[in-house]
């Protein structure tokens, strides 16, 4: 039987020059979960999660991403995660289904598979009428759903979402969470970035990084009770108090 | 289908998208080699000639016809007295004088060597020793047919015979329009593949592939060999134009010919790729390119011969693979060379190849 903590990270450590962008970090992540990874912008969210989907090294500690070791066995991980870049990353010059197709393909989805999985996420979508449109001409929420299909389009253990609701309207960002929670119902694992803190409700546990730490990290109901907070952005006040880094 | 298949299927619905792409890479080709050649040609033609003929003889007549028949003059002025056609000279009405003295037809007949004079205006140098020199031939020329007509003791004066092997008329098109096939080369070689990986580095789109499986040289692959393919058919567009626009046979093979050039984009491609490997955007990539590219253009003997340049310049040519592509092209299209003729050409040709390739794989970095 396979650990149930699909991430595992300790002592986890990244330093551009003087700067050190995340320090000293150690958390897990369970199977199934959805785990919000929430701080200010600058905090160091996006530069932990490069490290945890391979695209960079640590400095020093080590993880563990879907059993495979975030230093050494990078390119195995990359078999078994999806992400979603906070910069929407699909190919715009692409129609809709060229790109489904195309990230199905380099993921190893059978041929025969393809189709059907690609009129299932449409469908779920409600952008089955728009299978033939170029990318960049789809409205933004509308790309990030894609981004978002594109991204678990070969049904990996875990999916890492970098801010993915940025610049969509309070309507489109529920829309988008409905569809994570349709993810994790399936046994996707989601890993979560994000600075909204109304979105941290829909998480099952939350980890708060201030200036690189991890701050605090529970249930979002058990951090309110802890800090006394009516919600969660208000835990977030009390913890970011003591924040040095803007931007 | 195999990852490359589908990376490659990419590259071409990429391609067919792109309103912009598609026609550049037909325009350079065809602009390149219909335009250059007639701008830059460097053949000298009308040059202005003034004639002082203080001889008024039956030879000097022909000597003048003959220079007249050449094609290469236009005669601006006859003069009397040197001094006259020296003042056209100044005012820059005439581009060269010559003087046949008085008594030629005479002196020759006695059997004595006569001093024909030229003088050229050198301002405009490449006229000037161009015109020059086809004066001089011309008359040496001349000089060997009344000889051989007879009736002169005359022995055979000196004579420079300049023999121009493989191209008997030195014509310039047939120098510039394969170095024009290079430059296509380079350009669509070179330019394509750094272009579309750095717009993948600007849109984000590459780290969607780097958070992916894909192997790194399945990435590199899939450019190198489309930006590869699209190389052949812009320098095919090139050929073809040499061929029927300007009627550049070649007098050796096509299979060396496209051998070479495919060895030759892949090593392109590759440079490409490191390039933009080191490159963040668009304008870093595109300039540090078109500095590589000038060099190649500039120092392979695309222009201007190697062997003319200095010493230790041609020592560094060697390391230039386009050296070694334009010593191919050439020796293929006007000598008729063989594989087996070019073997050490080929041979550091896909060297350089494979080297840049392996760099290209290593130095792109999908975790840093």
């Amino acid at each position: 039987m396979e650990s149930e903590n699909v991430i595992e990270v300790v002592h986890l450590t990244k330093k551009f020059g003087d700067f050190t962008a995340v320090d000293d970090i150690s958390f897990h992540v369970r199977r199934g979960e959805i785990f919000g990874f929430l701080g200010a912008n600058g905090a160091g969210k996006t530069t932990a999660m490069r490290m945890l989907t391979g695209l960079s090294f640590p400095t020093s500690g080590k993880g563990t991403v879907a059993g495979f070791d975030i230093r050494t066995q990078s390119e195995l991980i990359k078999k078994h995660i999806g992400y979603m870049s906070q910069k929407f990353a699909l190919y715009g010059d692409l129609t809709v289904r060229d790109n489904l197709e195309l990230f199905a393909g380099i993921y190893g989805v059978p041929r025969k598979e393809t189709d059907a999985r690609i009129d299932n996420l449409l469908g779920r979508l409600s952008m089955s009428h728009e299978k033939n449109s170029r990318v960049r001409d789809l409205p933004q929420g509308w790309k990030q759903k894609l981004a978002f299909s594109v991204s678990i389009i070969h049904k990996p253990e875990i999916v890492f979402l970098d801010e993915p609701t940025g610049g969509v309207d309070p309507a489109a960002r529920r829309q988008f969470w409905e569809l994570i929670y349709e993810a994790v119902d399936e046994g996707i694992t989601a890993f979560v970035t994000t600075h909204y803190m109304d979105e941290a409700e829909y998480c099952d546990r939350i980890s708060m990084m201030v200036d690189g730490r991890i701050e605090a990290l529970d249930s979002p109901g058990a951090l309110k009770e802890k800090f006394g907070a009516a919600s969660i952005a208000e835990v977030f006040d009390i913890l970011a108090r003591g924040a040095k880094r803007t931007e | 289908m195999s990852t490359f298949g589908y990376l490659f299927i990419k590259e071409l619905k990429q391609f067919r998208a792109n309103p912009f792409m598609p026609v550049v890479l037909v325009l350079l080709p065809v602009l390149l080699m219909l335009l250059v050649p007639l701008a830059a040609n460097m053949e000298v033609k009308d040059v202005r000639l003034a004639i002082v003929d203080r001889d008024r003889s039956t030879l000097s007549g022909r000597l003048t016809d003959k220079i007249s028949r050449s094609g290469f003059f236009v005669f601006t002025s006859y003069e009397d007295t040197y001094e006259a056609a020296m003042e056209e000279l100044g005012k820059g009405n005439t581009d060269i004088i010559l003087e046949i003295p008085a008594g030629m037809e005479a002196d020759m007949g006695k059997g004595e060597s006569v001093e024909i004079f030229i003088a050229a205006n050198a301002v405009n140098n490449t006229k000037g020793s161009m015109g020059g020199g086809y004066l001089t031939s011309i008359v040496s020329d001349f000089s060997d047919e009344i000889m051989q007509s007879g009736g002169f003791a005359s022995h055979q004066p000196l004579k420079i015979v300049p023999q121009f092997r493989y191209n008997p008329h030195l014509e310039y098109k047939l120098f510039m329009v394969p170095a024009l096939m290079i430059v296509v080369i380079i350009l669509v070689g070179g330019f394509f593949p750094t272009m579309s990986i750095v717009s993948e580095k600007e849109s984000g789109t590459i780290e969607q592939m780097n958070v992916s499986p894909v192997r790194k040289r399945d990435f590199i692959l899939s450019k190198v060999v489309f930006y590869g393919i699209l190389g052949l058919f812009a320098f095919t567009l090139a050929i073809l134009i040499a061929h029927f626009v300007y009627g550049l046979a070649s007098h050796g093979g096509l299979i060396e010919i496209y051998v070479s050039a495919v060895i030759f984009l892949v090593f392109m491609g590759g440079f490409g790729l490191i390039i933009s490997n080191y490159s963040e955007t668009m304008l870093q990539a595109v300039f540090l390119m078109l500095f590589f590219v000038l060099i190649f253009m500039l120092m392979s003997g695309i222009f201007t011969p190697v062997s003319s340049m200095e010493t230790w310049s041609q020592y560094v040519t060697y390391i230039l693979p386009t050296r070694y592509f334009v010593n191919i092209l050439r020796a293929v299209c006007l000598k008729g060379s063989h594989f087996a003729d070019l073997t050490f050409d080929f041979v550091m040709l896909s060297v350089f190849a494979v080297v840049i390739n392996a760099a290209a794989v290593i130095t792109y970095k999908k975790q840093n």
